[in-house]
């Protein structure tokens, strides 16, 4: 029997409409705690949605959903929330470091922890030498890697990150991997969206979403396998084939 | 130059258009509202000034029984249309009522005025002429140019019907306002104009940039609320607000020489009220328009009823009647009226607290709105 408290998320016919579009689907969703934990579909499956739910970006139209034990909006659970959006979530009209002593702020770091964590992050994110350039000025992908920064910066416990690597050159997506892998050795959750295959084989566990359903969830190798598939890409395609049962 | 390229272009942005339907609502819609509003509000002139009448002429006796009172032939040729006349018999009570913002002028008859006229028409060397005594608010030119021609109307007319050939007199004492010119009148009323306009329109943009980009997102997923969010906006565009206002009135003193007879400081106060409502309407706005694009289209609805019907530029005696109502449903129209009469009368808080009180129910309102707004989250 599985105990509540061994999950970070939990969701309960989470569904959300907009008009006659139901984007998220009688959702059934259990993340573990310290696991990373990948939702793959295709545009418009719903992942988005889920995330947003999640973090207490938009409301869902009927349903439930818990985070570390508590309902979304309390205050205390979006303090252990990292949220990535897909868009950048930077202020281009302010500087690296301002932007990422904003985000400190409103999560009620104390200024020296700012600038210690700020320093740590921007080594990890490789932009250094950029920390006091406008972003306005920097490339799509350095955006993205200053809104990772942004969503690391108070050490929350459970991670959101909305396509992450989306624009990163692949030596530094590979060293982002390795850094989430970090992070979940120490207890951190990931709940990530990718198309990038090879990043979703580093998950711990898959979901597979379309049409805002989960028609598969399990470990990568356990996917593959049931599926009888040499790539997730296949296995996916077949599952949705099968679309109707989640099987995991 | 390829034809079909052109087309292609032409027909591209065409469709961009037709997908957007606001957008094309609005091409139809805001120049039938600017058109409107433009001709209703330059349409009327002053009009509904209240003044009141003191009229203490005792009359002169032509022949026995026969008892003139010129006074009543003026006050009946006054154009009702331009002026609401009130009567009252102590002129004290009567200029108390322009003192308290009641009424425009006090239009007083002595006691000698039809004996001095008829007199001096007999004999040209009779020593007193008639005169009439208006003592009035002068700090807005328009108004007072309206009291002033209208009672040169009726004195014509009435010179004209009685056969008085001396000229009939009037004579001018401002309450407020004395020597004010036209850009002692303009100059509050363009510092209320001016932080509402700005700070709607910069949070407006700002507002729709923070929800395309992706920031307000990941603000609302943090432990910041609604109502922290935007008092930190309120904070800032509060404070935006009293600068330019300070900048604005340093140009307007140096350079223009304006008169200001009232606590400046008040002035500040309301004007960073104005700017509390006016970053909220923008937060609102936001909330309509996913893209620039498209916040740009609310302009015309910020900017021609502040514009027109606020009496930035005309008094709202200017405004038709029927019309006037929907001044009051313009925030900047109190800090107008606000700020002039603390900087051209040097009232207190102890007089314009209604106009504060209207300005900060619609900030309250307003910001109830605007979080409200980030709150629904659909």
């Amino acid at each position: 029997m599985d105990s509540k408290n061994e999950y970070a998320i939990l969701t309960s016919h989470l569904t959300k409409k907009y008009g006659n579009f139901t984007a998220v689907d009688d959702l059934d969703l259990k993340v573990k705690k310290g696991e990373i934990y990948g939702l793959l579909g295709p545009n418009g499956a719903g992942k988005t949605t889920t995330i947003k739910m999640l973090s207490n970006i938009i409301k869902p139209s009927s349903g439930d959903a818990t985070v570390f034990g508590g309902k979304i909006p309390e205050a205390d659970i979006a303090a252990k929330i990292g949220y990535m959006p897909q868009e950048t979530g930077v202020y281009l009209g302010l500087t690296v470091e301002q932007n990422l002593k904003f985000y400190g702020r409103i999560f009620g770091l104390a200024s020296k922890d700012i600038e210690r964590r700020t320093d740590e992050l921007l080594k990890f994110v490789d932009l250094t030498d950029w920390k006091y350039e406008m972003a306005e000025n920097l490339s799509g992908g350095m955006k993205h890697r200053i809104s990772l920064a942004c969503t690391l910066l108070h050490q929350p416990q459970l991670l959101f990150l909305d396509e992450p690597t989306v624009g990163v050159d692949p030596e530094l997506r590979v060293s982002f991997w390795d850094y989430f892998e970090n992070l979940r050795e120490k207890g951190v959750t990931i709940l990530i969206t990718t198309h990038y295959m090879d990043e979703a084989r580093r998950c711990d566990r898959i979901g597979f979403m379309k049409h805002g359903h989960l028609i598969a969830e399990g470990e990568p190798l356990e996917l593959l396998k049931n599926s009888g598939m040499d790539s997730l890409e296949d296995a996916f395609l077949e599952y949705s084939k099968r679309e109707g049962k989640v099987v995991t | 130059m390829k034809f079909y390229r052109i087309m292609a272009v032409a027909r591209r942005v065409s469709r961009d258009v037709a997908n957007d339907k606001r957008t094309l609502a609005m091409l139809f819609i805001a120049p039938i509202f600017a058109m409107t509003v433009f001709g209703l509000a330059f349409s009327g002139d002053v009009e509904g000034v209240d003044v009141v009448v003191v009229n203490q002429d005792q009359g002169f006796t032509t022949s026995p029984g026969n008892i003139v009172h010129l006074s009543e032939k003026i006050i009946s040729n006054l154009d009702t249309q331009v002026l609401n006349i009130q009567n009252m018999s102590n002129p004290d009570d009567a200029r108390q009522k322009v003192v308290d913002g009641q009424a425009s002028a006090v239009i007083i008859f002595p006691e000698n005025f039809t004996q001095n006229a008829v007199l001096k028409t007999q004999n040209p060397s009779y020593p007193d002429s008639a005169e009439i005594l208006i003592q009035g608010d002068d700090s807005i030119t328009n108004i007072k140019n309206s009291i002033l021609k209208t009672a040169n109307e009726a004195l014509y007319d009435t010179m004209t019907q009685e056969g008085i050939t001396p000229a009939l007199n009037i004579t001018s004492d401002p309450i407020y306002g004395k020597d004010a010119e036209f850009i002692d009148f303009f100059v509050p009323g363009i510092l209320a104009f001016v932080v509402f306009l700005l700070t709607t329109l910069l949070t407006l943009i700002t507002f729709v940039g923070e929800r395309s980009n992706g920031t307000l997102e990941r603000v609302m997923a943090s432990p910041i609320t609604e109502g922290e969010f935007v008092t930190g906006y309120a904070v800032t565009f509060g404070i935006l607000g009293m600068l330019q206002v300070a900048f604005l009135l340093i140009i307007a003193i140096v350079f223009f020489n304006i008169q200001v007879v009232g606590n400046v400081l008040l002035a500040f106060l309301t004007v960073a009220i104005l700017s509390l409502v006016s970053l909220s309407l923008g937060i609102l706005l936001s909330s309509l328009a996913k893209r620039p694009e498209q916040a740009i289209q609310f302009i015309p609805f910020v900017v021609l009823p502040a514009f027109l019907l606020s009496g930035i530029f005309w008094p709202l005696q200017a405004i038709p009647d029927w019309l006037r109502p929907l001044s009051y449903l313009v925030p900047p129209t109190y800090a107008v009226e606000a700020c002039r009469a603390v900087m051209l009368k040097g009232w207190g808080l102890d007089r314009i607290w209604p106009d504060i009180m209207a300005l900060l129910i619609f900030a309250i309102l307003f910001l109830a709105l605007a979080t409200w707004s980030l709150k629904r989250r659909d």
